[in-house]
């Protein structure tokens, strides 16, 4: 599903075709799936072994919004059987009307939204650049995205001015990290301890690691070198004023 | 299979279920946080109860997994719009779906309200007055906190000071932070608690293993929900609850007087559950919608709306939270979320120049959630995000609770679009004005020094909000609210409100522990009145006589510790 998008001397050579990015080498969460009750194993490992099948987008809408996709979450670093499935994810919870239990009064509906927000970028890609989004270089295709992110489309579409950008992008993100770190393999990439019922934690001390849990093993590594979405420590993020967090922590 | 109710508790069964034309004494809407403590009290006081829910009823070990993604369906996602200048995010944010409701994902820090929240408007001019006093409620505070029960430090220096039932929980890393940055400033802090949170075994519930995942469901059994606490108890005493049960309008007789609500159930079918009081315990925006879209001849602007307050006056708690990065590890997913906090900038201090304040608290999101903040925190995408993501260890996350005033604008009203069963959906309209937004930067402010004061070495901060109640407010004057300080209705005497949604105000507690401490309060009061409810319009205005035989059990023979 992944498009290996950059020359592999972009990367610095250290990021190509990983098993396992993150500084936990070695660490799995699924070693630890017996330690598990039965019906989060039965979650996480649905979720690992069937990817569902495309049934709300198009074959064309699907080459787009993974084109995209690659771009917000890149998996460029992992190897191609270690690539965490996100657009089937995004398919099926739009297929079978998955809500999060609200819509902006701004906003059209969620299945809405997606198809709008792909025409758009699509349609941006081609005033731009000539060319269908999925054929643009890499670049290009970020430098469009980056224009999202910013809240200036570049160039305008008339889709922004129905459908407010930040929103769009706020709903894109999230979709996309939802699947992305709910993924076993992204567990072991950050370090995460992962389902931890009915065993526990010990170590809660210090940071330390629990026995089955491995120590961080830090090492540079470099984003693409002509990548816009890398981390800007100088610039202070864009302020929007409304863009607010979704997710329940308190 | 038995019904499992964490690893050790099993459902008490069979449960009693009436039959269809039966007239039960009370109905009550929504087994949440108050909805199950009032059907545990009525029915061991010997009333005829039945609860609707419209989610489903828990199995824990069958339904609950330790995954972030799984747990969605323990949240209310139907569809609601959200607008205003500041839209509030519904859904896991804030709603809870099925028997236990929010109670089933809450964090579980469960502070008491100040005495000062109760007297806002007499204070600070602002907000409004409680038709009652913190005193008032006191004794419903310490019973709920045993029979929760709460563990926490021995000695909690603010508001009305306090000790707790059970003991404090260890630090996790996230605490860990909190106290050493409050320590540094000389600002005083708590650790281990207060929470609904179990550090040693309590009946046929087990401690925390502090695996991190409160808001997803506590499989442990460990974190307090009424699901567990007192729902079961409800049962053996002939409550019976009926889950899938979605309420689509109450009934109103000729005389005046509610005689039963109308719902569907799982299969979309019809039922008129005949009743001679209803309880409405829908929190703060599904139960506005009820008595909303009850609207009949002679209520033509809804249920118990002749103040035309209902739905209004709705708030949520600033609830910012500020992120750090640490050189070293801190592996923020572990222990509870909850477990550290300082109210020392809870009462107003005139030299900040806005009235209330806020609490600083740790939070534990887990990587999705904490995804979540960074899109929002550090505009990260791409590879930033990954990149970000990958020091998920190094940070740690701390929370601003902070009071936002009552104001007549924020409000649910109904939507246009219809849900599911072609029922107007909520719309909520959240707006903050000048008050709240000196109080926003302050906390985040104070929030950041005490992150810094603790070795962050990075500092972002994401807006959002935490918590609902308002919008079915209390108070004596029937003009300008819903309810009166028992949570009955000013325009219909045997219809009530018990939830979140009554208070006037919110301080900058977390409102689980009052919602319940009101609830059991509002049993005592209908119980004190026996059948006089179902007919009788008199209002009685002393405090009813506290029911310390009505707690579930394990709950005797614990104390609240008293330290002077």
């Amino acid at each position: 599903m992944s498009r290996k998008s950059f020359p592999s001397s972009a990367t610095g050579g250290l990021l190509r075709d990983l098993e396992q990015p993150g500084y936990y080498t070695g660490y799995s969460t699924m070693a630890q799936k017996k330690k598990w009750d039965e019906a989060t194993r039965n979650v996480v490992r649905e979720r690992m072994e069937r990817t569902p099948p495309l049934r709300f987008f198009s074959e064309q809408e699907a080459k787009l919004l993974s084109a995209v996709i690659d771009r917000l979450i890149p998996q460029d670093d992992r190897a191609e059987a270690r690539t965490i499935p996100i657009l089937p994810a995004i398919d099926d919870r739009l297929f079978g009307n998955s809500l999060n239990g609200f819509r902006y009064e701004d906003m059209p509906p969620d299945r809405e939204a997606y198809k709008l927000a792909i025409q758009a970028i699509d349609e941006m890609a081609k005033s731009r650049f000539s060319q269908a989004f999925a054929e643009l270089s890499v670049h290009r295709q970020e430098l469009i995205l980056k224009s999202l992110h910013d809240g200036k489309p570049d160039p305008d579409h008339p889709i922004w001015h129905r459908m407010p950008v930040h929103r769009a992008w706020a709903l894109l993100m999230e979709d996309c990290v939802t699947a992305y770190y709910a993924h076993p393999w992204a567990w072991d990439e950050i370090g995460y301890g992962g389902p931890a019922y009915p065993r526990g934690y010990m170590r809660l001390e210090g940071g330390l690691p629990e026995p089955w849990e491995k120590p961080e093993q830090l090492y540079e590594w470099k984003a693409p070198v002509d990548s816009l979405s890398d981390v800007d420590e100088e610039g202070a993020p864009p302020e929007h004023s409304s863009l607010h967090g979704h997710g329940g922590s308190h | 299979m038995p019904h499992r109710l964490g690893p050790m508790q099993v459902l008490p069964g069979p449960m009693r279920r009436f039959a269809d034309g039966d007239t039960v004494d009370y109905c009550i809407v929504g087994v949440g946080s108050a909805g199950g403590v009032l059907v545990q009290r009525l029915a061991r006081a010997g009333f005829r109860v039945v609860a609707l829910e419209a989610g489903p009823f828990w199995d824990t070990e069958k339904d609950w997994v330790s995954d972030e993604k799984g747990s969605h369906e323990l949240y209310w996602n139907d569809l609601r719009i959200t607008g205003g200048t500041h839209p509030l995010a519904l859904g896991a944010n804030n709603s809870g779906k099925g028997v236990g409701g929010g109670s089933v994902h809450w964090a579980a820090f469960t502070p008491r309200f100040h005495p000062s929240d109760f007297r806002v408007y007499t204070e600070d001019g602002v907000g409004a007055d409680w038709p009652l006093s913190y005193w008032d409620l006191k004794p419903w505070y310490e019973l709920l906190e045993r029979e929760l029960p709460v563990a926490g430090p021995a000695w909690f220096p603010w508001g009305d000071p306090h000790g707790h039932p059970y003991g404090p929980h260890p630090l996790g890393g996230v605490g860990d932070v909190l106290v050493r940055g409050c320590t540094k400033l000389g600002i005083r802090s708590v650790a281990g608690g207060p929470v609904a949170i179990l550090s040693a075994s309590h009946g046929d519930r087990p401690h925390c293993i502090y695996r991190g995942f409160c808001l997803q469901g506590c499989k442990v059994g460990a974190k307090a929900s009424t699901l567990i606490t007192h729902v079961p108890d409800g049962i053996a005493h002939g409550a019976e609850i009926r889950a899938h049960s979605m309420v689509s309008r109450i009934s109103l007789r000729d005389d005046g007087r509610v005689d039963g609500v109308m719902y569907f159930d799982r299969d979309g079918k019809e039922h008129f559950q005949k009743c001679r009081a209803v309880v409405v315990s829908g929190y703060a925006i599904e139960t506005p919608r009820l008595l909303l879209n009850s609207a009949c001849p002679g209520h033509w602007q809804g249920l118990a709306n002749s103040s035309g307050t209902l739905g209004k006056y709705l708030m949520a708690q600033a609830g910012n939270v500020i992120a750090g990065r640490f050189d070293e590890l801190i592996r923020l997913y572990k222990a509870p979320p909850a477990h550290a906090l300082s109210e020392e900038f809870y009462e107003t201090d005139p030299r900040r120049g806005f009235a209330r304040g806020f609490a600083v608290q740790t939070v534990g999101p887990l990587p999705v959630a904490f995804a979540k903040q960074m899109i929002a925190a550090m505009s990260a995408w791409g590879w930033g995000l990954r990149r970000v993501m990958m020091d998920y260890n190094h940070w740690a996350t701390l929370g601003v609770l902070g009071e936002i005033l009552p104001w007549e604008d924020n409000r649910v009203e109904l939507a246009a679009e219809k849900d599911q069963y072609n029922l107007p959906v909520a719309k909520v309209t959240f707006n903050l004005h000048d008050n709240d937004k000196k109080l926003i930067e302050f906390g985040k402010h104070k929030v950041m020094e005490i992150m810094q004061a603790a070795g962050a070495k990075q500092i972002v901060q994401e807006s959002r909000f935490a918590h609902l109640v308002g919008a079915a407010r209390m108070g004596n004057d029937p003009s300008s609210s819903v309810v009166d300080k028992f949570g009955r209705t000013h325009d219909i005497p045997n219809l009530f409100v018990c939830d979140g949604s009554v208070m006037p105000t919110q301080g900058s507690a977390n409102p689980g522990l009052t919602i319940q401490a009101l609830a059991a309060r509002t049993a005592d009061y209908l119980i004190t009145h026996g059948d006089a409810i179902f007919f009788s319009s008199r209002r009685d205005p002393d405090e009813p006589k506290i029911r310390y035989d009505l707690s579930p059990p394990f709950t005797k023979f614990k104390g609240n510790p008293r330290i002077a």
